[in-house]
């Protein structure tokens, strides 16, 4: 079954630090370990080198309208 | 509507960083007795979802709605002669109950302008198991964030509003947040309402002479960044743009002696 993992970051780098995630996984949505330092992944590399697969990258219209307010951050979706 | 004043209690700093943030709390600001009349009455009228008859309670308008404290700060925000809250919401829940998806409340317009402040007030307190109110600070003017809100979850940056019983969030309208998960079995009340400006805004909170505006320093997210300052600007009767490069508000590594450029007017020492 498809899994997914949506990565919030600071900037639209696949390297810059993780905000907020969460997966989908055996068709059920799933939240990350409550405390953000026991989350597996601190940015997109990492996510990368664990076999996850960038299946979409963040809305670069989106920063065009908030260029300077990115509290949501960008938004990353990878697949395995 | 009825209008209300007094004295205003937020100092500069304090107002720059609503902008920055989009809200404030205040702890323990209503009395036991009032938090306990207040949860006597949720309870007695447990079935409503709008208890707008509880603003014709006079221990509730003295105790919750012009509390010296929260009126302070609404009018520190607001301007004298605000309007007082003629429509109440109960969020009461009764956990435990599971996170709602994060959101801004309808009727949100995204604005450097603060006509109107939304309110959470917690006579039971809220507690991490209660399920508190949970923010996502600078939010409020930030709108680029319905294309991807429905799929965040968990995020670093939240602030999860836990109180003690008597205490009062004031907040931007468009902030984005939503109840957290809440493992508790019982009741949590919250109630929710809005203030209204009546006049023009101007620098009339608790202000200080010698306050420093210039050379902000870099400091924990949300950054005061230009739309915060086109904020404070507004609040404070300035008429201001922004001219860019290391113009205020740019973060700077240290205070310099002169005002910095591009400095409103009102805000200069020299």
């Amino acid at each position: 079954m498809q899994k997914l993992l949506y990565l919030q970051t600071d900037s639209s780098s696949v390297d810059s630090d993780v905000i907020g995630m969460s997966t989908v996984e055996n068709g059920e949505i799933k939240l990350p370990p409550e405390d953000p330092k026991d989350w597996p992944y601190t940015n997109v590399l990492e996510a990368i080198q664990d076999d996850w697969r960038v299946v979409k990258f963040p809305e670069l219209c989106l920063l065009y309208q908030d260029p300077f307010n990115i509290s949501l951050g960008c938004e990353f979706i990878l697949e395995k | 509507m009825d209008k209300y004043d007094c004295k205003p209690t937020l100092d500069d700093q304090q107002v720059m960083d609503f902008c920055r943030n989009g809200y404030i709390a205040l702890p323990s600001v209503v009395s036991e007795k009032v938090n306990q009349q207040t949860r006597d009455y949720m309870d007695a009228h447990s079935e409503s979802s709008e208890p707008v008859e509880i603003l014709d309670e006079d221990w509730f308008i003295d105790g919750v709605i012009k509390n010296p404290s929260a009126a302070g700060a609404v009018r520190s925000l607001l301007g004298r002669d605000f309007y007082l809250p003629n429509m109440i919401s109960s969020h009461r829940t009764n956990g435990p109950t599971p996170p709602q998806a994060w959101h801004p409340d309808s009727g949100s317009i995204i604005t450097h302008e603060l006509n109107y402040l939304q309110v959470f007030y917690y006579p039971s307190g809220a507690t991490k198991e209660m399920g508190p109110t949970e923010l996502v600070p600078g939010t409020h003017m930030s709108p680029a964030r319905a294309a991807m809100l429905g799929r965040i979850k968990s995020l670093k940056t939240s602030k999860l509003m836990e109180s003690p019983p008597g205490s009062i969030v004031l907040t931007t309208y468009s902030i984005i947040h939503r109840r957290s998960n809440s493992t508790y079995k019982g009741i949590r009340d919250n109630l929710k309402y809005n203030y209204w400006r009546t006049t023009e805004p101007k620098r009339d909170w608790v202000v200080d002479k010698d306050f420093g505006f210039s050379w902000i320093q870099p400091g924990d997210r949300p950054m005061f960044g230009v739309d915060q300052a086109k904020m404070f600007a507004w609040l404070s009767g300035e008429s201001w743009e922004h001219i860019g490069g290391q113009a205020w508000p740019c973060v700077t590594a240290r205070v310099h002696q002169d005002d910095q450029m591009g400095l409103p007017q009102g805000f200069r020492k020299n």
